[in-house]
C-alpha cells in the first residue's frame, strides 16, 4: 500500500513531466525535464528510506540526489542560455517557430 | 587500492580554463591553444599507461573506490573494453584539438571553446571507465552539458541555436530517462554498484519491473547514440556543430552511448532477454539511415545520417550475444571513429576553404584542395567499407557473426545496406573529382595543420585496414572481458 502511493506519484510525476516536454512554450518545456528529473529524485529518495539499515536512512539514495539536483541545475543553465539565444534570433519562445531545419 | 597518478588527467579541464584565462590577461591568446594541444596529447599518453598498468595487473582489471568501499564510495573500474572506448576517445580528441588551432582561429571565446572540448573527452573517459551507476551518470551529464553547448557555439547564427535547443531538450530528457531507470535499479537491489547489481539481479525471474527497466535504459542511452524512433535531433546537430566537434559527436559520442548500453545490459540481463528487440533497432536504425543519407544535398548532413546507418551496423554485434559480434562491434567503434572523424574533418577543410556545404556546387574541387581530397576520398571508401580500409574488416566480421548467431535476414539486410550506403558515398567522390569549377570559385588548400591531421588519419585507415590483427585481437581480448570480467569485477569487489 505504501509503495504503491509513494511510486504511483513518481511515475505520475514523470507522466507530468513527459506531457510538459509536447508543449510549445520552450521555458514549459525546460520544466518538463525537471519534473522527469524530479521524478527520479523522488523515487531515490523513498528507495533510500526503504534500504534503511540499523535506523539510518541509505546514504547512498540520498548522496545520488544531491548530485543529480547539481546536474540538473546545469541542464537547465544550458537551457536557460539556449531559450535566451533563440529568443533573440526569432523574437519568440515558441519551439515550433524552430523549423528551419527540416530532413 | 591506490589511485594511479594517471587518473588526474580527469581534472584537465580545469588546466585548460586556468591557463586560458591567465592566456587572455596577459594578451598571449596562442598559448591557451598551445596547451589545449599538449593537454589532449596528454590525453593518449594517459589512454596509454593506463594501457600498460592494465596489462600489468591480475585478471586484467583495475578497480578503484573514491569515498568508501562499494555499496557506498563511487568507483572505477577499468577493463580493456573501456580502455578500447578510451582509446578512440583520446586519439579523436587530439586530432580534433590539433584541426581546431587553425579551423577555430577566427573566432572568438576560444577558452571556453577548448575547456567544453577537454571536458567532453574527459567525460567520454569517465563513462567507458564507470564501475558504478553513480559514476555513470555524473560523468553522462558531464558529457552531455558540454556536448549542448559545443553544438550551439557559434550563437551568432540561428541554426547552431535551433539545433541545440533539440539536441539539449531530447538529450536531457533521455538522461532523465536513464536516471529512473537508474532510481528503479537501486530500488531492487539496494546497491549501485555494477557487480553488486549483477549478482543480486541475475537468476531472478522476469516481472514487469525488470521490462520497465529495459525500456527506459534502451530510450535513455539510445537518444544519445541516435537509435532510430530516437534519432531526430542527430541530423541537426552534428552538420551545425564546428567540424571538430562534428567530428568528436559522429566519431565517438554516440559509440559512447553504445557502448554504455551494451555494458548495462551485460550487467542487468541475460542476452537471449534482449537479442531480438535490438535485432529490430539495428535493422530500423540502418536502413533508415541509409534512406535518408540518400536524398540529402548537404554533405555533412549526409554524413550525419550515415552515422546513424553506421550505429544500425554496430547494434548488429550486440544482438548477436555472441563474443565474436561484440567484437565486431568494438572494432567498428575504433574504426568508425578514425573514419568518421576523418571524414567530418576533411569535408570540413573543403567547407572552409570553398564556404558551402552543397554537394552539387563542389564540382572541381579535387583539383584545386589535391590532398583534402585524398582524404575524402579515403575516408568514404572506408565507410563504404571497400576492401583494404579498415571499415571492411568490422563490417566483414559483424555481418559474419550475425550469420554465426542464425540471423540470415539481419545479415542481408546489412549487405544491402553496405551497397546503398555506396550510391552516396561515390556521388560525393565522383562530384569532386570531375567537372569543373563553376564561376568564381576559389579555394586554395586548406593551413598545413588541417591538411596534416586528415592525412594522418588517412594513412591510420589503410594502415589498419591492410594489417588488422593487432586491433582485432585486442578488440577480440576485449569482447571476452565483457562476458567475464562481470564475474572478475564481482571477485574484486567482494574480496
Amino acid at each position: 500500500m505504501d509503495a504503491t502511493i509513494w511510486l504511483g506519484s513518481a511515475l505520475a510525476l514523470f507522466a507530468i513531466g513527459l506531457y510538459c516536454v509536447t508543449k510549445r512554450n520552450m521555458i514549459r518545456i525546460l520544466l518538463g525535464v525537471e519534473m522527469i528529473l524530479n521524478s527520479g529524485n523522488f523515487a531515490f529518495i523513498y528507495f533510500a528510506a526503504q534500504h534503511a539499515a540499523i535506523g539510518v536512512v541509505d546514504p547512498l539514495g540520498q548522496s545520488i540526489v544531491f548530485m543529480s539536483i547539481v546536474t540538473g541545475g546545469c541542464v537547465v543553465a544550458v537551457g536557460l542560455a539556449l531559450i535566451v539565444n533563440a529568443y533573440k534570433h526569432f523574437k519568440t519562445t515558441d519551439s515550433r517557430e524552430l523549423r528551419r531545419l527540416r530532413w | 587500492m591506490v589511485i594511479p597518478a594517471s587518473m588526474y588527467f580527469l581534472f584537465s579541464p580545469m588546466l585548460v580554463v586556468l591557463t586560458g584565462l591567465l592566456a587572455e590577461r596577459t594578451g598571449q591568446p596562442k598559448l591557451r591553444d598551445v596547451v589545449a594541444v599538449l593537454v589532449s596529447a596528454l590525453g593518449v599518453v594517459f589512454a596509454w599507461t593506463l594501457y600498460n598498468a592494465l596489462q600489468a595487473a591480475p585478471d586484467n582489471i583495475l578497480v578503484f573506490s573514491l569515498g568508501g568501499g562499494p555499496p557506498l564510495g563511487a568507483s572505477f573500474e577499468i577493463d580493456l573494453m573501456g580502455m578500447f572506448m578510451a582509446f578512440s576517445a583520446t586519439i579523436l580528441g587530439f586530432f580534433a584539438t590539433v584541426y581546431s588551432y587553425n579551423y577555430m582561429e577566427h573566432d572568438t571565446r576560444l577558452t571556453e571553446y577548448y575547456t567544453l572540448l577537454s571536458a567532453l573527452v574527459v567525460g567520454m573517459l569517465g563513462v567507458a571507465f564507470a564501475g558504478d551507476f553513480f559514476t555513470l551518470f555524473i560523468f553522462w551529464e558531464l558529457m552531455g552539458i558540454a556536448s549542448y553547448a559545443l553544438v550551439s557555439f557559434r550563437k551568432n547564427l540561428p541554426g547552431p541555436i535551433e539545433a541545440g535547443f533539440k539536441y539539449m531538450i531530447m538529450g536531457s530528457v533521455g538522461s532523465t530517462v536513464l536516471f529512473f531507470g537508474i532510481a528503479l535499479v537501486y530500488g531492487i537491489t539496494g546497491t549501485l554498484n555494477f557487480a553488486q547489481v549483477s549478482t543480486v539481479i541475475h537468476g531472478q525471474p522476469m516481472n514487469l519491473w525488470y521490462y520497465l527497466i529495459f525500456a527506459l535504459f534502451v530510450i535513455g542511452f539510445g537518444v544519445k547514440s541516435a537509435i532510430v524512433p530516437m534519432h531526430t535531433w542527430l541530423p541537426d546537430a552534428h552538420p551545425e556543430a564546428p567540424s571538430p566537434i562534428s567530428a568528436m559527436l559522429s566519431g565517438v559520442l554516440i559509440e559512447t552511448g553504445l557502448y554504455a548500453l551494451t555494458r548495462v545490459l551485460f550487467i542487468l540481463f541475460e542476452p537471449s532477454f534482449f537479442k531480438l528487440t535490438i535485432a529490430v533497432f539495428a535493422a530500423l536504425t540502418m536502413t533508415l539511415g541509409n534512406m535518408m543519407a540518400l536524398r540529402q544535398d548537404d554533405v555533412k548532413r549526409m554524413l550525419a545520417y550515415s552515422s546513424i546507418a553506421q550505429i544500425g551496423y554496430m547494434l548488429i554485434g550486440v544482438s548477436t550475444g555472441l563474443t565474436y559480434g561484440l567484437m565486431g562491434t568494438l572494432l567498428h567503434i575504433l574504426n568508425h571513429s578514425l573514419m568518421k572523424g576523418l571524414a567530418f574533418l576533411s569535408i570540413g577543410s573543403v567547407v572552409y576553404a570553398t564556404g558551402t556545404r552543397d554537394i552539387n556546387k563542389l564540382q572541381g574541387v579535387g583539383k584545386m584542395m589535391p590532398f583534402t581530397t585524398l582524404a575524402v576520398i579515403v575516408s568514404f571508401l572506408g565507410l563504404g567499407g571497400v576492401p583494404g580500409t579498415n571499415g571492411f574488416i568490422s563490417k566483414f566480421i559483424l555481418f559474419n557473426a550475425a550469420l554465426g548467431a542464425g540471423m540470415l535476414i539481419l545479415a542481408i539486410l546489412g549487405v544491402l545496406n553496405s551497397a546503398l550506403s555506396m550510391v552516396y558515398y561515390l556521388r560525393v567522390i565522383m562530384v569532386l573529382l570531375s567537372g569543373e569549377a563553376e564561376e568564381g570559385m576559389t579555394a586554395k588548400e586548406a593551413p598545413i595543420l588541417m591538411v596534416g591531421v586528415t592525412l594522418v588519419m588517412a594513412v591510420l585507415i589503410i594502415v589498419l585496414g591492410l594489417y588488422p590483427s593487432p586491433a582485432v585481437g585486442i578488440a577480440s581480448r576485449a569482447s571476452e572481458a565483457l562476458i567475464d570480467n562481470i564475474s572478475k569485477y564481482i571477485g574484486v569487489i567482494l574480496s
